[in-house]
């Protein structure tokens, strides 16, 4: 819950998915319980509520960051993007699309997550190898894909996005 | 609770000396969120030092390495300062968690945590870690060793911040590195860890060693009686003899009785040995 009872609250301004916000949030409050609850961006999934399984991975900076654990108090001045902000102009971006093309996406618990990952991945090196991409894999959990249509989906659009930048 | 956001140290220490053992530091969050969402912890206030960006640099001090208390293991697995001259903490940070966890983690919050399991605080160890602690009476320097007095008990007082760590960097015909085995090859504490750093003279001969583990019971340590045992080693066709080294680090690391420390001690002289295979075929000249 929001500003739990006994908890100060505390002014914070940040950027959510390019739009600006200025919020009031719990001194004990989570930045996933924030994005969830006060903005309604239901992407960025709960799950173990201790940073271990990635389901509320969303990008600081530029950056992936578990929101189950990290304090929305301290993402005052931040940019936050959750997978809401990835297809902002209403086109999947290629690592989406490479998601639907590969069956990547099962039971879809996950994929908020390791979309955001992902996205950070290709972003810090353009050309992944497929150790690169478990990797970076390694901190979310996905418990019916087994990871390869992940790993295939994600090494693909890094080509798709590579070719698309020379043409 | 309250939410103390502080932008300077002075203002760090500020708070901390009103708000004492009922203040909590938050920088990146990893323990102190999780402990607070468990129920574990209910500080009156949270002194959110993340945004101070004097705690933030790594930088060349008169020879050695100043890494500020909030520097992230992501900065500290990436920046090639690190990599160069502090290659075993490079090693360390990056197998801590996931990426997620490192983004945001600092270094500062590993030393003053001081958990037993902590990969970065052998790596530190052997970097001989000087810590710059302020408070509003003034600051002091203590090493990482004098620090971790017990498990999650350091030296750090109430009204104290971790401001910097000092580190002395790899000197020619030197190398190091830091090995963890858990139970998982991501995303796992360490079982057992080692950080090796080590000198050898032109002739061959080991002339520094410098060994420090972590996992079991205790906080991270130098293990001081297995360094002895390797120095004034031969290097024999590029190779150095680990044996009774190894023997020594199983048994001065791991003494208790319990199955576990009796696999760490299975496991130590191997990690030693890899270790310092790898130190050796990193200082040119020396291997084989």
């Amino acid at each position: 819950m929001p500003g739990a009872a006994g908890e100060q609250s505390v002014s914070i301004r940040l950027i959510v998915n390019e739009r600006r916000h200025q919020l009031d949030v719990g001194a004990g409050e989570t930045l996933l319980s924030m994005l969830r609850e006060r903005l309604s961006l239901l992407g960025p999934k709960e799950a173990c509520c201790e940073g271990e399984c990635g389901a509320c991975t969303v990008l600081m900076d530029g950056a992936p960051v578990a929101s189950c654990i990290l304090a929305a108090g301290s993402t005052n001045g931040r940019t936050v993007l959750t997978v809401e902000g990835l297809a902002g102009t209403g086109e999947l971006t290629a690592l989406q699309q490479a998601f639907v093309s590969h069956a990547a996406v099962q039971c879809g618990y996950c994929t908020p997550g390791v979309l955001m990952v992902l996205t950070a991945l290709l972003e810090d090196t353009p050309d992944p190898s497929e150790a690169d991409v478990r990797r970076a894999l390694a901190g979310t959990i996905c418990r019916c894909t087994g990871y390869q249509q992940i790993v295939e989906a994600a090494l693909d659009a890094a080509q798709l996005m590579i070719r698309a930048a020379t043409s | 609770m309250r939410f103390c956001r502080v932008r300077s140290v002075a203002e760090a220490v500020d708070e901390l000396s009103r708000w004492g053992t009922e203040g909590r530091i938050l920088a990146g969050g990893t323990d102190v969120m999780p402990q607070h969402l468990r129920g574990e912890q209910s500080p009156a206030a949270l002194i959110d030092i993340s945004g101070i960006d004097g705690l933030q640099g790594i930088s060349e001090v008169g020879g050695a390495t100043s890494v500020g208390a909030l520097v992230t293991l992501r900065r500290l697995a990436t920046a090639s300062l690190v990599q160069l001259r502090h290659p075993a903490l490079a090693q360390a940070a990056a197998v801590v968690g996931a990426w997620q966890t490192q983004t945001v983690a600092t270094v500062g919050g590993n030393v003053c945590t001081a958990a037993p399991w902590a990969d970065t605080l052998p790596a530190l160890l052997v970097a001989d870690a000087q810590l710059t602690l302020v408070s509003k009476s003034g600051r002091r320097r203590m090493s990482l060793g004098e620090f971790l007095a017990g498990p999650g008990a350091t030296a750090l007082r109430p009204t104290e911040l971790l401001r910097a760590i000092e580190l002395e960097p790899l000197g020619e015909r030197s190398a190091e590195g830091y090995i963890k085995v858990g139970r998982r090859s991501a995303m796992d504490l360490a079982v057992v860890g080692v950080a090796l750093r080590l000198s050898v003279t032109p002739s061959s001969v080991v002339s520094d060693v410098r060994i420090a583990v972590c996992g079991g019971t205790r906080p991270p340590h130098r293990v001081p009686s297995a360094e002895a045992a390797l120095v004034g080693t031969q290097l024999v066709d590029g190779r150095l003899d680990c044996t009774e080294a190894g023997a020594e680090l199983a048994s001065a690391a791991a003494p208790e009785r319990a199955k576990a420390a009796e696999y760490r001690r299975r496991v130590l002289p191997g990690l030693l040995s890899r270790l310092a295979e790898r130190c050796v075929a990193g200082i040119s000249g020396v291997g084989s």
